[in-house]
């Protein structure tokens, strides 16, 4: 635990924290001004503004928003001797890649939780949507935290492996790109063996859109935190075994 | 004493270019060692294998008698505290939490970072952002997160580069005041005069390769110093010498070079049995820089 709380350390007064808000706010607004300039109500209430932002957010802002996070948390082990501290450090690697992803995730969990409030805000201030969004949309969005968890180990370590900045996440933009092709041809078996599809058909649980059948059902549900949780111990092992065996900069 | 560090023909190769060969280096418990050697002669590298950081091509390396392989690294690096290259630290933190982190992640106590704190004198500077930090507090501080789990070995690559005299002067007080409290520190520079007087072992390094190791004393005995002859016909004095020694003129001198004592009175001899004036012959001074221009050949100083 030492080391996950170190992590938290360091993310404070992180840039990440405004990745973490703007982004999701950033794509509600967009699903906002899409039905407003159309002229129309969202017919189907919360559904529809859900669909509009939410099924959006996942298609790729979302993978490359992790990517950013990712790759914000792995600046600072890149910059002067912090890479030579913590790799000659009795920590082990499993702990220090383990911690990485721990933190990048609960960023993409918090920046679920401003999706959701977003979503709120935007239904009752714009919209003046009665009541609550149903309580499914919070099952929904616990479902994308988990399916997130994967891409944030992935994108953890590619972070990890490249000191660049930019190439990880170009490199989630390519995975969700792939992801979506993916999700259009209805391969939701395959999606389920890549992270940045899974996260994608997580978002779009119970809507009907892509390869998803529009029927929120337990069962849906459980087979995607499934394979988010084997998805997160293959990844967490290999990124370790990486670690483990990379050289420091000569 | 017992060698707390230890390696047996330890090599580096990056691809075939080899940047450190054969390296058997000795480090004795508890002293200060030296580790010399002009900038690109393979200091760093070793250092990082020492850690672990780089895994050598060849060769083994024991610490406190115990491999070091990838399967008891992270356990011997329990016990070693590292500075290489820059100093660590997180520019947007603040030095007080620099030293949290290192806290949380090794499980250390109030007490231990406390007195790492002090040990290198950055107690008045906790509340500064690191990126505000100077060169040389960013050295001290990257050396109390080092010494927080308060190693046996502490392994410091140029902690003195680029520092003022005066941040020179303290990283020497606390050398000693480490080894003083019984931490082996193994310190490496490219500048002789920052470690000479602190380092009680040295390690010579030239070209990735050992060109001595030992003591202070041991060097100076290894290459004696010039015979100087003075007499009034320098000139003459070169010509009849350069045929059996190593001559060259040196201002109103000649300087003899490699001589013992009886290849000095040999010279001598030679030289009135010529009918040369012999006003007086010396030994030079010899400096520790001298010494190390020899072995490395000169280069990188």
């Amino acid at each position: 635990m030492g080391a996950v709380r170190a992590e938290f350390l360091k993310v404070k007064r992180s840039l990440s924290w405004v990745v973490v808000l703007l982004l999701p706010v950033a794509l509600v607004l967009v699903g906002t001004v899409n039905t407003v300039v159309s002229g129309e109500r969202p017919e189907e209430g919360w559904h529809t503004l859900w669909l509009r932002s939410v099924v959006l957010y996942g298609l790729f802002p979302l993978t490359v928003g992790i990517g950013v996070l990712a790759s914000l948390v792995w600046r600072v082990e890149h910059r002067g001797g912090n890479w030579n501290a913590l790799m000659g450090g009795p920590t082990p690697a499993l702990r220090i890649v383990a911690a990485k992803a721990a933190v990048v995730s609960a960023l993409a969990a918090a920046m679920q939780g401003v999706m959701l409030a977003a979503v709120v805000l935007a239904g009752k201030l714009v919209f003046a949507l009665p009541g609550l969004p149903p309580g499914r949309y919070v099952l929904i969005s616990a479902v994308i935290a988990a399916a997130c968890v994967p891409v944030a180990v992935l994108q953890s370590g590619l972070s990890m492996l490249m000191r660049s900045f930019a190439a990880p996440v170009a490199m989630a933009f390519l995975g969700a790109a792939g992801a979506i092709v993916l999700l259009m041809l209805g391969a939701g078996a395959a999606a389920s063996a890549l992270p940045y599809a899974l996260v994608g058909r997580a978002t779009q649980l119970g809507t009907g859109t892509f390869a998803d059948t529009g029927a929120l059902t337990l069962g849906g549900a459980a087979s995607i935190a499934g394979a988010a949780a084997l998805l997160t111990g293959v990844l967490i092992a290999a990124s370790a075994l990486l670690l483990d065996r990379t050289d420091a900069r000569a | 004493m017992p060698d707390i560090v230890t390696t047996d023909r330890l090599a580096k190769r990056y691809r075939e270019h080899p940047v450190v060969h054969d390296l058997d280096l000795r480090i004795p418990e508890g002293c200060v060692y030296g580790f010399l050697g002009p900038n690109g002669s393979g200091k760093s590298t070793t250092m990082k294998m020492l850690l672990g950081l780089v895994r050598p091509s060849s060769g083994e390396i024991r610490i406190g008698g115990r491999p070091m392989r990838r399967s008891t690294r992270r356990e011997l690096l329990g016990g070693i505290g590292s500075l290489i290259e820059t100093p660590p630290g997180y520019g947007h933190l603040t030095g007080r939490e620099n030293m949290r982190l290192v806290q949380r992640l090794l499980g250390l106590g109030d007490g231990q970072v406390a007195r790492a704190v002090r040990t290198v004198r950055l107690q008045d500077h906790l509340d500064k952002k690191v990126r505000a930090y100077s060169l040389g507090m960013k050295q001290r501080l990257g050396i109390a997160m080092a010494l927080a789990r308060e190693p046996r070995l502490l392994i410091l690559d140029e902690p003195t580069n680029g520092l003022d005299p005066a941040g020179i002067e303290e990283i020497r007080g606390l050398l000693r005041r480490l080894a003083g409290d019984g931490v082996t520190v193994m310190v490496s520079s490219h500048l002789l005069g920052e470690i000479d007087r602190t380092a009680t072992v040295l390690g010579i390094l030239g070209g990735g390769r050992l060109l001595f190791q030992g003591t202070r004393a041991e060097l100076f005995a290894r290459s004696a110093p010039d015979v100087l002859i003075d007499t009034p016909d320098p000139a003459y004095a070169h010509s009849l010498l350069s045929g059996g020694f190593e001559s060259r003129l040196d201002g109103t001198s000649v300087r003899l070079a490699g001589l013992d004592d009886r290849a000095t009175a040999k010279a001598v001899a030679h030289l009135v049995g010529a009918g040369v004036d012999v006003h007086g012959v010396r030994r030079g001074e010899r400096s520790l820089e001298d010494v190390f221009m020899d072995l490395t050949g000169g280069g990188g100083l």
